[in-house]
């Protein structure tokens, strides 16, 4: 096993890929750390798949280059990358049991058979799926399949470990679920992983940091709370998360719903104020659209044990937030 | 009543008169080909004693064999070969090559039968042109003989090979050969380690399908063949037609039917047959 | 090829349903639909069952022509009734499967002499009335219980000119001797004829060769096998010369004169020791036509038919009285002409009759 303390590290410099005529990644330039977990999110035709594969090394790049921990891979072969790859769909090899799967990375290096037998009982255990291991992946559940396709890519310890979108067969509450034993073996393996989601609440709740994606170009990258808290960009502020824009002064702001509050009693801080137009309920918190008297609409998102007494459809309303609340973004 | 209503599917009263007139125009022939086995000139085996008595059958059937298997080694090695290309080109190729593929399927065996004699005949146009370059002396036997047989009846299966192959290599999953290539394994051990395997029920099918079409070969050989080469279609059909041994023809003919049955029971023995006849991969 | 004399049969059987009134208008066109067989086409087929005619059934090709322009216009013109085909080749077998089937759709089939013997004692096959065909019109031995011989067809063999130059193969000892005439040679696939020339070649007299000695015919094939192609038609051994894939060839001499004007004589015909075959009209058993057919026979062995069939077809008068008559230009290549009848041998249809079975199987059995 390579030591993975020393490597994992990927540098992209200013990579492009066309397809004909068309741009589907456009000058990407990016560093990942070691041991880091990296997502890149964007809506489908980003160019988050194609700069995936082209780390992958299963297209090659048009333009640029990219290295791993310093000395460029652009002309390694696919199979030469030593970079694990968990498939969307999973490919897992049907016709094989679980325990060939897992092992096929190290049986193709020819290595020893009990060697082969001890790394994958130690896959088996790290994904907790020692009692399945002489199945085949069609007697498997969507999860269990899932499990077994990320284990079969780290079975070699592969430096990277590439991720493309491996949820998306799943139902929301296993997904949940599954998120939390990702993060947990991301943190055991010390694996760089790559993530590609379209789907913002993964992106948060996973990665250390996210790479939003628009267009075949980088929008902007950054922990997910500094995306959250600070989005650069209206496509930013509303891929991730929802966002009010409320124009002031001749520059465009984005207000998170929750960072309004609701009032009646019209006191001086006011900083807009409207009627309600409606009340959607949520559950843990409830959705109030207002129709503020300067023409904007404004989501407030609040909790819904506040302002029982006040909240009814057509009720005047003052809306109120703390000016940090409010960021100014780059795009007018 | 009741309880046969409880277990048969209501559509099957609907399929039934047709089911029974397929059977019947199915089995009954077959019945008719066992039962003359039987009682044809005699009653008695004394048809299929002959198997024992006669070293000409047993060479007979010896010689079928053989070119059946060797043809159906051929054909599907060389279709699996254009299968994969057919798969694996642009549309636009693949597309041609498929309508090449159709189009032969609609030239008479007759046609195809004799122009192996016009291209590769004693004074062919190969052997004309090799002499002419002076690469031979003497004209090379590719016709009317065993290899002239086997020639002709490996042209003909090619396209049957091709289609069921072609059939199961368009329902693989490419991405799975892609994750071979991102674990490690290079070209040859992808090949070996997953996409055979994969393909090996359209192999099983192409090769079934194969061999049991050229079991009842007839012309190709007849011609190819210069008459030293019998098989066993065109010794029941003498048997039938010219010598009125319609015991034989029938022994022989029930002969052939139980070797496919047990053939196909062997295959079944291995592998699931649904997954050969179009059932899904996996 | 069966499949479709299987659809004809279906259909002709519809046919005559429909006619009776035991088949509705709509079925039997549905039938016609599903086999994709036009209504007239078999309406025609039908017809050949009523008894205004006779059904001959052939090998098609041009002797469909011939028979019909040698024998029907004279037999329409004496008895009013018309000539009809079915050209799907009357095989031992296919007799036999139509009597078997009672569904008898021909009235004389052009066969082989023996096939006389092999299927008339069986039953299946009408005795003929030698009260209205004559025995006297063919030649001794040749007019037996169920079959008359109304032509002669001959086996003889073609030569490569240019092959043998000077010095050309004469007789079946020449043609197995591979040795003094080296080269491909083909024969017939069917045993006939093969067998009697292998034993004329081994030194057995041409009148002297039955019954055959089988091991000894055979031995003298297998002697040559590997010199030797065999062919099953007489297409093939035609092209078998014209394509040079042999410099000799055992062949029909009405096609032997074929491949003399295709090869512009490089290949020449030998009718040395030629086995003259008697080709036979047979009436299958409860042909439509009934007794009928008889006068047809008889038309066919009247001289005028025995020439036209010579011109026509290339195949040989067997009624004496026709000999003589045989033009000049047809001499060397009539088996029955002055020029050649001292030269020829005769096949023993009761031999073949009884024994060809036995015989064809053992042949095909030392040849493959």
């Amino acid at each position: 096993m390579p030591d993975l303390a020393n490597t994992g590290s990927l540098q992209i410099r200013d990579v492009s890929k066309m397809f004909g005529t068309f741009q589907a990644v456009d000058g990407v330039t990016l560093d990942i750390e070691k041991g880091e977990f990296l997502t890149l999110l964007g809506p489908s035709g980003s160019g988050k798949t194609t700069l995936l594969m082209m780390i992958a090394g299963f297209l090659d790049i048009t333009n640029g280059d990219i290295a791993l921990d310093g000395s460029s891979i652009t002309d390694v072969p696919a199979e030469k990358r030593n970079f694990g790859m968990v498939f969307q769909g999973y490919a897992l090899f049907p016709h094989m049991s679980v325990r060939d799967n897992i092992g096929y990375a190290l049986s193709v290096r020819k290595r020893p058979a009990p060697e082969i037998k001890a790394r994958v009982d130690e896959m088996l255990d790290l994904v907790q799926l020692q009692e399945f291991a002489d199945r085949k992946p069609t007697q498997l559940s969507g999860g269990q399949q899932q499990r077994v396709a990320l284990a079969r890519a780290l079975c070699f310890a592969p430096p990277v470990l590439l991720l493309d979108e491996p949820l998306g067969a799943l139902d929301k509450k296993l997904r949940v679920e599954v998120q939390e034993q990702l993060k947990d073996i991301h943190r055991r393996v010390g694996t760089t992983f790559i993530y590609v989601t379209h789907d913002q609440e993964e992106a948060l709740s996973m990665s250390d940091r996210i790479v939003i994606m628009r267009d075949g170009a980088i929008e902007q990258v950054g922990t997910p709370k500094e995306l959250y808290e600070r989005p650069a960009t209206k496509f930013a502020a509303s891929f991730l998360g929802k966002s009010n824009f409320i124009r002031q002064g001749g520059k465009t702001f984005a207000l998170r719903p929750e960072k309004i509050d609701l009032r009646t009693d019209h006191g001086g801080d006011a900083r807009a104020s409207g009627s309600i137009r409606s009340i959607t309920y949520f559950g843990s918190m409830q959705r109030i659209i207002v129709d503020t008297e300067q023409g904007d609409e404004i989501e407030v998102d609040i909790d819904v044990w506040r302002n029982q007494e006040i909240l009814s459809e057509g009720a005047a309303v003052d809306l109120l937030w703390q000016d940090a609340a409010a960021v100014e973004l780059k795009d007018n | 009543m009741h309880a046969l209503r409880k277990h048969l599917h209501p559509g099957w009263l609907i399929i039934a008169p047709l089911l029974v007139l397929v059977l019947a125009l199915y089995l009954g022939p077959i019945l008719n080909i066992l039962w003359l086995s039987i009682t044809d000139p005699e009653p008695g085996f004394g048809n299929y004693a002959k198997l024992g008595e006669s070293d000409a059958l047993v060479r007979i059937i010896w010689t079928t064999v053989r070119i059946c298997i060797i043809t159906t080694i051929f054909s599907v090695t060389l279709g699996y070969s254009i299968a994969y290309a057919m798969v694996h080109c642009h549309q636009r190729q693949k597309n041609y090559m498929l309508t090449l593929l159709l189009v032969s399927f609609w030239i008479s065996i007759l046609v195809r039968t004799f122009s192996w004699l016009m291209l590769l005949g004693r004074k062919g146009l190969v052997n004309v042109a090799l002499e002419d370059i002076g690469l031979i002396v003497e004209p090379i036997a590719f016709m009317r003989n065993e290899l002239g047989v086997l020639i002709g009846m490996i042209h003909y299966m090619i396209p049957y090979a091709v289609l069921p192959l072609l059939v199961s290599m368009q329902a693989i999953d490419h991405r799975v050969m892609d994750a071979s290539r991102n674990l490690g394994a290079t070209g040859s051990q992808t090949f070996w380690r997953i996409y055979l395997p994969l393909t090996t029920p359209g192999l099983v099918a192409s090769t079934l399908l194969v061999f049991i079409l050229s079991l009842g070969f007839y012309v190709t050989p007849a011609v190819l063949g210069g008459g030293k080469v019998l098989m066993v279609a065109e010794y029941i059909s003498v048997q039938l037609l010219v010598t009125l041994k319609w015991g034989t023809a029938a022994m022989l003919a029930a002969l052939m039917l139980f070797g496919v049955l047990a053939m196909l029971w062997i295959m079944s023995r291995f592998m699931k047959l649904s997954t050969v006849f179009g059932g899904a991969a996996r | 090829m069966q499949d479709k004399q299987f659809m004809k049969e279906m259909l002709t059987e519809g046919a005559h349903a429909y006619k009776e009134g035991r088949m509705d208008r709509r079925s039997f066109l549905a039938l016609c639909g599903a086999s994709g067989v036009a209504l007239s086409s078999v309406m025609a087929g039908d017809a050949e069952a009523a008894a205004d005619h006779v059904v001959m059934w052939n090998w098609g090709g041009q002797s469909e022509e011939c028979h019909g322009s040698a024998i029907g216009d004279a037999f329409t013109a004496s008895t009013g009734k018309g000539l009809k085909f079915d050209t799907s080749g009357p095989l031992e077998g296919k007799i036999k499967e139509m009597v078997d089937s009672g569904n008898v759709t021909a009235d004389v089939a052009d066969a082989d002499l023996f096939n006389a013997v092999s299927l008339g004692p069986t039953g299946h096959l009408e005795p003929i009335d030698y009260s209205v065909v004559s025995k006297d019109k063919t030649l001794p031995g040749y007019a037996l219980e169920y079959g008359v011989s109304v032509i002669l067809y001959g086996y003889a063999f073609v030569y490569d000119t240019e092959a043998y130059g000077d010095n050309p193969p004469q007789s079946w000892a020449d043609f197995f001797d591979t040795a003094k005439f080296p080269g491909m040679r083909s024969l017939y696939k069917w045993a006939n004829g093969s067998l009697e020339a292998a034993l004329m070649a081994d030194g057995v007299a041409g009148d002297a060769l039955y019954p055959l000695d089988m091991d000894r015919a055979l031995a003298k094939i297998k002697s040559i096998k590997d010199d030797s192609l065999y062919w099953g038609s007489g297409s093939e051994a035609h092209s078998m010369c014209v394509n040079g894939e042999v410099t000799m060839g055992m062949i029909w001499q009405n096609r032997g004169r074929n491949i003399e004007n295709d090869t512009d004589g490089r290949f020449k015909l030998v009718n040395n020791q030629a086995m003259a075959m008697p080709g036979a009209y047979i009436v299958p058993k409860g042909n439509p036509a009934g007794a009928a057919v008889m006068q047809f026979i008889a038309t066919a062995q009247e001289v005028p038919a025995q020439l036209a069939l010579l011109d026509c077809l290339g195949m040989t008068p067997s009624n004496p009285a026709a000999f003589g008559e045989i033009p000049e230009d047809q001499q060397d290549y009539a088996i029955t002409s002055a020029k050649n009848i001292d030269k020829i041998v005769y096949n023993d249809p009761e031999w073949w009759g009884k024994n060809g079975g036995d015989a064809v199987n053992a042949f095909l059995e030392a040849i493959s």
